[in-house]
């Protein structure tokens, strides 16, 4: 997929080149010699004769602004190569080499950069003599360490990605690697800099050449032109005006497309990228009764209009929760499982469509607007999400985190905050609790913070807690910790838990009911053990055949499902498994299957599986021993 | 757990891989040192799987990259059919890069973005100018077409597509032993089987011999001929596969057994009773057993008496003072 690089940024790229082609061509364009004088009328303004007017002298204004483009594009091309030319080399070398190499070009090109550029250039200018050679290569020898530094980030931030340790694997010399696996990488960032280098050039040299100190009349160059206009800017502006435009102009372009490189430096593209809000309609549902339950979901749908077509992220959902249970929502990365809980919480790009209802006690979430839901979230819905680095903020202490919701929320008492926070700590297993408020997030092992982040979820005493793959990103005998608090703490408060995991084996111990996805739709609803023992829908089948169990004998062949998940913009007519599945029939490509009426154990099929008992007896004597 | 020592190791003439004593240190700053593998051996016969199985910071990618000197352990030996790597240095150890590749955790970061993937499958025979043209062959037998695959850059395809290629990349050298780093922990289920399957069926057609490094002992135990169960760069147990889930003697393997909700199948005590608290610091780790300050068992000998491996059953070793008998 092409990207889109956007009107401003080809306007500014055709501008450049404008500028460029007129300094090449200048001999062959009709105009006057920028040096022959009484061209025109002095100091006339713009005419057809003479489109930028004439200056002091007669002489032809645009002619002089594009031969002074060659002064200041010549300086600037030339100085960013020199600067490339030697700065790429030690960066690429610092960064790959690293260790002693590494400190010493970094020693040096700290100092280096210590140095105050543009006086050291005037001085050097000065002392030299003010030419275009001389010019040239104190502006580039000044871009230097810039350039070291900016290759050697981008070099270290390459070295260390597991492809050049693969190449060294596969017997790669140094300098095949650098060639081959680093250089092309680095290009692009390269790339990027030349452009805003370009830009920083050009403005020091019409600085130094506004000072007199570039090129010697009568060659133009765009600094010394506007120093000659600076005299008549009450009767001539345009003397003035149209070599600052152009260099303004000039200069703007050159920052835009560097940035605008530097924006697609990331190769890797995210599939779901939400472009445009469309008119907000919200999708139709069809009339439902309200019931008496805490968490209610109706017909849930979140769809995405992308360039790809309409991503349809979450597809009619539907379930009840009571307080006490546990709802796992299971599913491979992609089928929707996340940013069905995003949807309840209404947490969603400003882009998504959102359809359906939630009803938390009876209240229809999805009628408030941003201000009503924030007393909602956080007081009645708890939020547990799989990385805890990123829901604590680093900068500041576990106390003032745990204690803001208390004291927001709550409207608590500094001192009572911190005695609510000091016992939060404590029950979710947090050793020394009071002395846990004064240290910061990355003092604390990751289970540790998962602990925190469930005590800022439970501090407003929630009714509901979401909890987002909690325990993925922890060790096993850390998951198993982390799991049982949640169990535990469930009980303790009387609240229901929404637990969303890829891991059915986690699920099968300590989810009461289980909702299944694929492709944004559920697939499959019933009581935990029940589903795990008797699944119906081939797809849960294949998912419980799929995971390794430590019973099965060593080199079991695993049941693989064939293929990939369907694509969410394009989802393929009649059952989105069918592609996958051992069993599908003609019917299966024609027709989508419905969730069936069962209000027990629904599973959305037309040839269901009986339900087998053998093979999954071991994941259900984890939902029998939940008390663990 | 302490387990150093070398009873373990079988003779020489048996085996293709061996590793003795395997030290590796990292710098922490402020002078300080990450003692990621303390005194690691360990074996591997011609076209055997082994499984080495433990939790973040174990030191198990640390000995991972050891054994193909990226970068080269601060002590201990590795030898592979009788060649001594950590001997090698420059020219002489890129020249026997060929016998030993990796297949790493992060499908994604294991390719570079900006190149095909014919090139990236075909860079070992260019390095190493095999002759003839197996980009084709290795990619059909990892399952990927080649016509639709080969001109295409890794951002195009999915996580479990990605594995695939870094596997062809191993392939095509032939070489003889492939050590895993976590090759499935980023994929889905049932990406994770489908590759899993693959290691199996290579692994008979180009008679490979495997390393296999995870955190998941399902999926360890899976594709292992034997397991090695490692602890803050030590080395705690080391069975048959089917022996040490079902027979486990180390506290700490009894413990990353019962925290597998289902306990594996074994009537095991919940899993609170059996491991408590967090891993130590590998900067400054426990003196004596390394696993004694989260040890139910632990007693003032495991203070200050490192174990040393010893046998406990038929292949069945084990560095503990007191172990769980049956």
């Amino acid at each position: 997929m092409r990207r889109r690089l956007g009107f401003g940024v080809w306007l500014a790229a055709g501008w450049i080149g404008l500028v460029l082609l007129a300094a090449l061509l200048a001999d062959f364009l009709p105009f006057a010699r920028y040096d022959e004088t009484l061209a025109g009328p002095p100091q006339s303004g713009p005419s057809a004769a003479h489109p930028f007017g004439t200056d002091g002298l007669g002489r032809d204004v645009l002619s002089r602004v594009v031969y002074g483009a060659r002064v200041s594009l010549g300086v600037g091309l030339g100085a960013v190569l020199l600067g490339l030319g030697v700065g790429a080399p030690l960066g690429i070398l610092a960064g790959y080499r690293r260790r002693a190499t590494d400190a010493v070009i970094m020693a040096v090109n700290d100092v280096a950069q210590a140095f105050p550029a543009l006086v050291f250039a005037l001085a050097v200018v000065a002392f030299a003599g003010a030419n275009l050679r001389n010019v040239l290569i104190v502006l580039g020898v000044l871009g230097v360490p810039s350039w070291v530094r900016l290759i050697r980030g981008a070099t270290l931030s390459f070295a260390e990605r597991e492809f050049v340790l693969a190449a060294r694997v596969l017997g790669t010399r140094d300098r095949r690697i650098l060639w081959r696996e680093i250089l092309p990488n680095v290009a692009v960032p390269a790339a990027s800099y030349a452009f805003i280098g370009m830009a920083v050039v050009v403005v020091a040299e019409g600085s130094l050449a506004f000072l007199g100190l570039s090129v010697q009349a009568p060659t133009p160059t765009w600094g010394g032109l506007i120093n000659e206009g600076r005299t008549l800017m009450e009767t001539a502006p345009h003397v003035v005006l149209a070599p600052s435009v152009v260099m303004f102009l000039t200069v703007l372009s050159f920052n835009l497309v560097g940035d605008r490189l530097r924006a697609l430096t990331d190769v890797r593209e995210i599939g779901l990228e939400p472009v445009r809000a469309p008119a907000a309609l919200p999708l139709p549902t069809p009339t439902h009764p309200v019931r008496d339950t805490l968490l209610q979901v109706e017909e849930l749908r979140t769809h995405f209009v992308t360039p790809r077509g309409v991503v349809k992220a979450v597809d009619g959902v539907s379930f009840t929760l009571d307080r006490g249970r546990t709802l796992a929502i299971v599913g491979e990365s992609g089928s929707g499982k996340s940013m069905l809980i995003r949807s309840v919480l209404g947490l969603l790009p400003g882009t998504s469509i959102r359809g359906g209802h939630v009803y938390l006690s009876g209240d229809d979430l999805t009628a408030y607007g941003p201000a009503e839901m924030r007393p909602v979230l956080g007081r009645r819905l708890g939020t547990v999400f799989q990385d805890p680095m990123t829901a604590l903020n680093p900068v500041r202490t576990i106390g003032t985190q745990v204690m803001e919701p208390l004291r927001v929320h709550l409207r608590m008492s500094r001192r009572q905050a911190r005695a609510e926070a000091v016992e939060l700590l404590a029950s979710v297993g947090i050793p020394d609790p009071v002395r846990m408020l004064r240290r910061y997030p990355h003092q604390l092992s990751g289970g540790m913070r998962q602990r925190v982040t469930i005590a800022m979820a439970l501090s407003c005493r929630p009714d509901v807690l979401f909890a987002d793959e909690p325990t993925t990103a922890l060790d096993v005998t850390i998951q198993a910790q982390v799991l049982r608090l949640l169990h535990r703490l469930r009980a303790e408060r009387d609240m229901a838990v929404v637990l969303v995991s890829h891991d059915l084996s986690v699920v099968a111990q300590w989810a009461d009911e289980v909702i299944v996805m694929y492709a944004g739709k559920v697939v499959e609803r019933g009581p935990a053990a029940e589903v795990f023992a008797r699944p119906r829908m081939p797809y849960t089948e294949s998912l419980l055949q799929a995971a390794p169990r430590l019973t099965d004998p060593v080199h079991h062949r695993l049941r693989v499902i064939p293929g990939r998940p369907p694509d969410l913009a394009h989802l393929p007519a009649g059952c989105a498994f069918h592609a996958r599945c051992p069993y599908a029939r003609e019917r299966c490509e024609l027709e989508p299957p419905p969730l069936s009426e069962d209000h027990h154990h629904p599973y959305a099929c037309w040839y269901p599986r009986p339900g087998t008992t053998a093979e999954q007896d071991v994941r259900t004597t984890g939902a029998d021993s939940r008390g663990r | 757990m302490a387990g150093s020592g070398t009873a373990h190791l079988r003779p020489d003439d048996e085996v293709l891989l061996r590793v003795e004593d395997l030290v590796v240190e990292f710098p922490a700053g402020r002078g300080r040192t990450v003692r990621a593998v303390s005194g690691v051996s360990f074996d591997l016969a011609r076209g055997e799987t082994l499984g080495i199985v433990g939790e973040s910071g174990c030191g198990k990618s640390s000995a991972a990259r050891a054994l193909v000197q990226l970068p080269p352990p601060r002590s201990g030996s590795v030898r592979l059919d009788g060649l001594e790597l950590t001997a090698l240095r420059g020219e002489a150890l890129r020249r026997t890069r060929r016998r030993l590749q990796m297949i790493f955790q992060d499908p994604i970061s294991s390719l570079n973005p900006r190149r095909r993937v014919r090139d990236i499958v075909g860079e070992g025979p260019r390095v190493w100018q095999l002759p003839g043209d197996r980009v084709d062959e290795v990619l059909e037998a990892v399952g990927l077409d080649p016509a639709t695959a080969a001109e295409r850059r890794p951002h195009e395809f999915s996580g479990g597509q990605c594995q695939r290629i870094s596997i062809a990349r191993a392939l095509i050298l032939d070489p003889e032993v492939v050590i895993c780093d976590e090759p499935v922990s980023a994929l889905d289920v049932s990406v994770q089987a489908q590759i899993l399957g693959l290691l199996e069926d290579l692994k008979d057609r180009y008679r490979l011999t495997l390393v296999f490094i995870a955190h998941d002992l399902a999926v360890v135990k899976n594709v292992s001929d034997r397991i090695l169960v490692m602890y803050l760069g030590k080395v705690c147990e080391l069975a048959p596969s089917a022996d040490l889930i079902s027979r486990p003697a180390h506290p700490y393997t009894r413990a990353l057994i019962a925290s597998i909700p289902g306990g594996g199948g074994l009537d095991l005590p919940p899993a609170d009773t059996l491991i408590s608290g967090e891993p130590p610091s590998p900067v400054d780790p426990p003196s004596g057993c390394r696993f004694r300050t989260r040890c139910p068992r632990a007693a003032p000998r495991c203070a200050t008496e490192e174990p040393h491996i010893r046998q406990v059953g038929d292949d069945h070793w084990l560095a503990c003072h007191f172990p769980v008998k049956e």
